[in-house]
C-alpha cells in the first residue's frame, strides 16, 4: 500500500515502527479507556515507540474510520470535555490476533538473531 | 518570543497545511493538537518559551503530521497520492502526438507513388520522426528503437528496389525487364 520511491533509503525500524505502532496503541486501552494525550505519552515513554507524537493523531482517526476504536466524551475538571478511546469487539479481535502473531514472530526473528 | 506566540504560530502552519483535507477533519485535528498542546503545558506545570519549544518539537512539523493523514488514508484524494497512481499509467498512454507519429510513418512511404511522392515521403518522414521525439510517452530508448527502425526500413527499401533499376537500364537491351523486376543475380549474368 505504501508506495516506495526509487533510490530512498528505508531505515528497518521506522518501517517496523509504523507496521506495529497501531496495535499498540490498541493494546494501551485494552484494560480501560484512554485519554489520547495519555495514549502519546504513554508510547513516548515506552523506548522512542513513536518520534513525532503529532503523528498519532492521524492514526487514530483511521482506527476510529475503522471501527476498532470507540469514544465518548466526558467532562473534565480543567478545560474542554475530553475524548476517551476504548476498542470495540472488532479492535478487541485484531488485538488479539496481532499478539499472537507478534509472539510467534518475535520468537522466529530472536531465534535466527540469537544464532 | 512568548510561548502563546509559538503555539498560534505552529497551530497556524497545521491549519495551512492541513489545507488539503476535508474540512470537517481539518478542524478536528486542529482541535486535537491544541488539546495536545494545552495537556502538555497542564502535565509540565509551566509555559516558558522553552517548555512550549520542547512540547512543539516532540509534536514533529505541521508537515509530518499532515503526511501521516495522507498515510492513514485521510485524504479522500490528495494531490500527492493522486499524482503518484497517476504518473506511470500516464507515462504509456498515447496520446494525439503519438498516434499522428505512427500514421504519418506508416504513410511515408506508398506516399512516394502519389504526386509530389518524393516531396511527401520527405515530409512525412520528417515530421513523424519529430512527433517521436516530441512524445511524453515513449521513452528514449523507445524513440531511439523507431527511429533507427525507419532509418533501417527506408535503407532496405531503397537496396531492394536500386539495383534492379541500374540492372534494368544497363542490362541487355534484347531483353525488357519483366513488370515484377528481374532479380540482380540472373540479369547480371
Amino acid at each position: 500500500m505504501h508506495g516506495m520511491v526509487a533510490g530512498e533509503t528505508r531505515d528497518p525500524l521506522t518501517e517496523l515502527r509504523r507496521g506495529v505502532l497501531e496495535h499498540c496503541v490498541l493494546a494501551l486501552m485494552r484494560h480501560k479507556e484512554a485519554y489520547a494525550y495519555d495514549i502519546v505519552r504513554a508510547l513516548s515513554d515506552a523506548g522512542g515507540l513513536v518520534t513525532s507524537e503529532g503523528t498519532i493523531y492521524p492514526l487514530l482517526s483511521r482506527l476510529r474510520r475503522d471501527g476498532l476504536v470507540e469514544t465518548t466524551w466526558r467532562e473534565s475538571e480543567s478545560g474542554p470535555p475530553r475524548r476517551y478511546y476504548r476498542l470495540t469487539s472488532h479492535g478487541q479481535r485484531t488485538l488479539d490476533a496481532f499478539v499472537e502473531d507478534w509472539t510467534r514472530f518475535r520468537d522466529a526473528v530472536d531465534a535466527v538473531l540469537v544464532e | 518570543m512568548d510561548a502563546d506566540v509559538l503555539v498560534r504560530d505552529y497551530l497556524g502552519r497545521l491549519e495551512a497545511a492541513a489545507a488539503v483535507l476535508p474540512a470537517d477533519r481539518r478542524a478536528e485535528l486542529t482541535a486535537e493538537v491544541r488539546e495536545h498542546i494545552n495537556a502538555a503545558l497542564a502535565d509540565a506545570g509551566q509555559s516558558d518559551e522553552a517548555t512550549a519549544r520542547n512540547i512543539l518539537e516532540r509534536l514533529g512539523s505541521p508537515d509530518e503530521i499532515v503526511a501521516a493523514e495522507a498515510r492513514h488514508g485521510g485524504l479522500p484524494v490528495g494531490p500527492a497520492v493522486a499524482s503518484a497512481v497517476e504518473a506511470p499509467s500516464t507515462g504509456s498512454r498515447w496520446g494525439a502526438v503519438e498516434i499522428t507519429a505512427v500514421v504519418l510513418l506508416c504513410l511515408a512511404w506508398p506516399a512516394r507513388y502519389l504526386p509530389f511522392g518524393l516531396f511527401l515521403w520527405l515530409a512525412c518522414t520528417m515530421i513523424g520522426l519529430v512527433l517521436v521525439w516530441a512524445s511524453s510517452a515513449w521513452t528514449t530508448r523507445r524513440k531511439l528503437t523507431a527511429t533507427t527502425c525507419v532509418i533501417a526500413l527506408y535503407l532496405l527499401a531503397i537496396l531492394l528496389t536500386a539495383p534492379v533499376t541500374v540492372q534494368c537500364t544497363t542490362g541487355s537491351q534484347s531483353q525488357p525487364c519483366p513488370p515484377g523486376g528481374p532479380s540482380p543475380v540472373i540479369t547480371g549474368s
